[in-house]
């Protein structure tokens, strides 16, 4: 089995370097032929695994396969864990990335950099395999640091365009800082725990349970807090989620690939595997859930007044990580791991038909001039429908029963504020909707406003684009209804995640009122999230549609809570005020004061005028006149005597008596 | 009193006054001559100490040589006296104050408690026969034969470095070089130009 | 009787009076230079002195060995004198401090 899973992560990155360093000689179809052969190797395999691990109940896996390094008695190595919480990783990392590189074929194809992407999105691959596969925390902050290194590379691929390079810097600083809080975290535990692997970890915690820091706060809970940092950065949670609209900037399928199935999903992965730690920490729970909650509810709120098409799903996906990342604090952790499997698809889903839509515009990315798609972009329609209504909970889509198990874990849960929180993410559902249906209705139905020039090319896009978007489709559609039972209640993930059962009941009681997933369906009628999303869906149609002049009536009439929600909640502007011109302030006031005036002028300068200083006091001395050198002689002469006269055992001259 | 303390102290009078009064003399010259009674006087004081040999030795090469040349040198650099004289009084005090200052020490520590007569006896006066020459060169030509080796290449070399630094180089001594003067020639001597007449004689 | 202290006690006075001699006369190099001899006179007056009280003739062997450096220094020292004379055209010490730092 080894063999299986070493050929599976390094099969992708085979094709990257053969297609990143000959890839303009090999050509663009013998390159995207070999990643793609690259990437499906790996989802055969993926499935396989999936297969042996959790259908067939292999054993798991945990191995170091090569040692990197040994400080002491600190062994770090390459090494795999793999269980069923990873195989499922897997499945959804492998098949995502599979469509994406298919889609990329049709999408990139006017591109100059075609090969170097394909060699890009191959690199991602292995690095996403290699952070989900490790079994020590060294190689998660590898796999952690390279996606975050090629999500750079990608989101920054047209380097020819501002916006993008200054979006990729963005991406990369605000990683950076939740990576700092990531390595941290790593150091904390290194020094209360004493070893790296994930197993050792969890077989010391309780151990380490008691233990305090500088005073009386536990370390368990910073621990979790600082690892928790991480995740912030790396799945977008507020205030670290302003790199996430801005990384629009790159290509659509990096989007798709990157920034709504996998990369943003590390975080929530972390968290999960890391839950023996973190059942041991209320706060830390607690703090999770709450931030989760602030994501999903304001961030959806920046949904409804975005007009490009991608920013809308972007704020989409960062509600959608606020929900897992609740799901998280109300240690309800196979739930989010299940709203991460289906979100991968749906959200990939609707990045690859926004990705459609743009390319049939000619790269138009402004829903204000788009307008009754459907009759020209059948295929895309649909399976935007599909994604759609998987994304905002409608019965049945895959989307629904993830959703709806969050909010009642939530319910359940007996965290403080999980009351707020219950209100935030029912209201969340509320605006998922209304956000989702607005965009949908505004591109796909009512009257055309599109560019009349645009319009006499409209047509459906290529089949290379169209097929990755059908068999996206299909999982978003059933996959919820088919492994809700398993991978929440009859144990899928059971060897992966350790639960609290008394502290942090909420799963116990969502497996006590769960019946079948159909139960779920006939029953959505009677609860609160169902309304929410109906009422949702009806006041799109009412404002996109039916009157759209009450749209801008509205609009107009809050003009600064509209202003408010437009200026992203001067989060972009904080950090450029405070961050970015208070660092070029302290830079500059570091340079002048401590560089120019303490180091220049005081310690180097300084030095040369202290030496010239007393260099002058003492060069008087030397007179030029011999009779002065004779004094000081003849006197020194005298002092000499005069001291060895008075000290010494029997002192000739007595100094008082 | 015994007559070597008469002698003792007749002595070192006359060589505190010659010291003193040469300090203060105004005179280069007298200063030189009373410097040369300070010698007598202290090789007479050497005499009582019964070190004949360099009583005599200090007359000859002192006196004789050092002084003389010191004479030479006088008389051969004009010592303008009057600005010499004008700072005579400005740093009397401290001078004399040091050597006060000193000659408190040293008493202190030469005193006769611990160099008196009862903590060193006095030895007895040798024979009449007695050589003081021979002393000293049983010990100077057997123990301490290398210092005077080395003392005779030091004057050695004092007499070269003397000479040396005086030596006036060619560009100042008329010296003449015979070989140089035998082997000239015509066009080392003569050269010849045209000039162009002008009317009267004036150069154009 | 003569006691060692008094002998000690003579070039010792001599002695200071050289070096008084020093202060005073510090314009003249001339003079400087016989103060010296004078300090060298009570110096060697004290060998002798402890020679003869210490019935040790290697005293007198350290005089000997003094006046022959004494006199290679006095020729050295008027040579310079010389030179100096001879480059300035006055032998004024207030002149020569070209030494001065």
């Amino acid at each position: 089995m080894e063999n299986t899973y070493l050929l599976l992560a390094l099969a992708p990155l085979i094709g990257s370097i053969i297609v990143g360093l000959a890839g303009n000689r090999l050509g663009r179809t013998l390159s995207h032929s070999i990643t793609i052969l690259g990437v499906l190797v790996s989802t055969v395999l993926a499935l396989y695994v999936f297969n042996h691990h959790v259908l067939e109940g292999g054993d798991v896996f945990n191995q170091n396969l090569y040692t990197w390094m040994q400080i002491g008695g600190l062994n770090i190595s390459v090494g795999f864990l793999v269980d069923n919480l990873t195989s499922v990783m897997l499945v959804i990392v492998s098949f995502v990335s599979l469509m994406v590189h298919i889609y990329t074929i049709g999408y990139m194809q006017d591109d100059d950099g075609y090969t170097k992407f394909f060699s890009y999105i191959s690199l991602f691959t292995f690095a996403m395999f290699m952070l989900v596969m490790s079994n020590n925390f060294m190689q998660l902050f590898f796999g952690w640091e390279a996606v975050g290194l090629v999500s750079y590379l990608l989101i920054g691929f047209w380097h020819g365009k501002e916006s993008a390079v200054e979006a990729n810097l963005k991406a990369f600083l605000v990683n950076r800082v939740g990576d700092f809080g990531f390595l941290l975290g790593i150091a904390l535990l290194l020094a209360f725990f004493g070893t790296l692997d994930y197993a050792e970890t969890f077989a010391l915690a309780d151990e380490v349970n008691g233990k305090t820091i500088f005073g009386d706060f536990s370390v368990i809970t910073m621990i979790c807090l600082l690892l928790f940092v991480g995740a912030m950065g790396k799945s977008a949670q507020v205030p670290l989620h302003v790199w996430l609209p801005g990384s629009m900037e790159g290509p659509t399928p990096i989007s798709a690939l990157i920034h709504a199935a996998t990369m943003v999903t590390a975080g929530i992965f972390m968290v999960s595997r890391m839950s023996p730690i973190f059942e041991l920490s209320d706060a830390a729970l607690t703090v999770v859930m709450v931030i989760g909650a602030i994501t999903a509810l304001f961030m959806g709120l920046l949904g409804i007044v975005q007009n490009d098409i991608k920013r809308v799903v972007a704020y989409s996906t960062l509600s959608q990580l606020g929900y897992m990342t609740v799901a998280l604090g109300v240690s309800a952790y196979s739930v989010a791991i299940f709203h991460l499997m289906t979100h991968a698809f749906f959200k990939a889903l609707l990045f690859l038909a926004a990705g459609s839509v743009i390319v049939a515009m000619h790269h138009e990315q402004d829903i204000r001039k788009m307008g009754n798609l459907r009759k020209k972009m059948p295929i895309t329609y649909v399976t935007s429908l599909i994604g759609t209504l998987a994304l905002i909970g409608f019965p049945g889509f895959s989307g629904f029963f993830s959703k709806d198990m969050i909010i009642e874990a939530v319910h359940f849960s007996n965290l403080p504020f999980a009351d707020w929180v219950y209100f935030a993410v029912v209201a969340g559902v509320f605006i998922t909707a209304f956000y989702s249906l607005r965009m949908f209705f505004l591109v796909f139905h009512g009257e055309s406003r599109v560019d009349h020039h645009t319009e006499e090319h409209l047509h459906e896009t290529a089949p290379s684009i169209t097929v990755p978007l059908i068999m996206l489709a299909i999982p978003s559609a059933v996959i919820g209804c088919f492994t809700i039972e398993p991978m929440l209640f009859t144990g899928w993930l059971d060897n992966a995640i350790t639960i609290d059962s008394v502290a942090h009941g909420s799963v116990v009681s969502l497996k006590e009122h769960f019946h079948s997933a159909m139960g779920l369906i006939t029953h959505s009628v009677m609860t609160l999230p169902f309304w929410m999303m109906v009422g949702g869906v009806g006041a799109a149609w009412v404002f996109s549609l039916y009157r759209t002049q009450w749209a801008d009536a509205i609009q107009k009439r809050f003009q600064r809570t509209n202003y408010v929600l437009e200026s992203l909640y001067g989060f972009d502007r904080f950090n450029e005020i405070v961050f970015v011109r208070g660092s070029r302030k302290l830079g500059d006031l570091l340079w002048r004061i401590s560089d120019m005036a303490i180091i220049d002028q005081f310690v180097v300068n300084g030095c040369a005028r202290f030496a010239r200083f007393v260099g002058s006091v003492i060069r008087p001395v030397q007179t030029g006149y011999l009779y002065h050198y004779a004094f000081f002689m003849i006197i020194g002469l005298m002092l000499v005597l005069t001291w060895v006269l008075v000290t010494g055992d029997n002192p000739l001259i007595q100094l008082g008596s | 009193m015994e007559f070597t303390a008469i002698l003792f102290y007749l002595f070192g009078f006359c060589f505190v006054a010659s010291a003193t009064l040469m300090v203060t003399s105004r005179n280069t010259m007298k200063a030189a001559m009373l410097l040369i009674l300070s010698f007598f006087s202290a090789a007479s004081i050497w005499l009582l100490l019964e070190a004949e040999f360099l009583a005599i030795t200090l007359i000859l090469v002192y006196v004789g040589a050092v002084m003389v040349l010191f004479l030479f040198v006088i008389k051969m650099l004009n010592v303008d006296q009057s600005t010499l004289r004008a700072k005579f009084t400005k740093y009397l005090p401290l001078g004399v104050a040091v050597a006060a200052i000193v000659i408190g020490q040293m008493v202190l520590v030469l005193n006769a408690g611990q160099f008196g007569l009862d903590a060193v006896a006095e030895p007895a006066r040798h024979a009449p026969d007695y050589s003081n020459i021979t002393e000293l060169a049983n010990l100077l030509y057997t123990a301490y034969v290398y210092p005077f080796e080395l003392a005779a290449v030091l004057l050695l070399i004092a007499i070269i470095a003397a000479i040396t630094l005086v030596h006036r180089t060619g560009s100042r001594s008329k010296k003449q070089n015979i070989s140089e003067q035998v082997n000239v020639q015509a066009k080392d001597r003569m050269r010849i130009v045209s000039i162009p007449s002008g009317k009267n004689g004036e150069k154009k | 009787m003569i006691a060692l202290s008094d002998y000690l006690i003579l070039s010792a006075i001599v002695f200071c009076i050289g070096l008084a001699g020093i202060f005073i006369n510090r314009t003249n190099i001339i003079m400087l230079l016989m103060c010296v001899e004078l300090i060298l006179a009570a110096v060697n007056t004290n060998f002798i002195a402890f020679s003869y009280y210490g019935n040790d003739v290697a005293g007198q062997i350290f005089v000997f060995f003094i006046l022959t450096v004494a006199a290679a220094e006095v020729a050295i020292g008027l040579a310079i004198l010389t030179l100096m004379y001879r480059n300035r055209g006055s032998i004024d010490v207030d002149v020569t401090n070209s030494l001065k730092g």
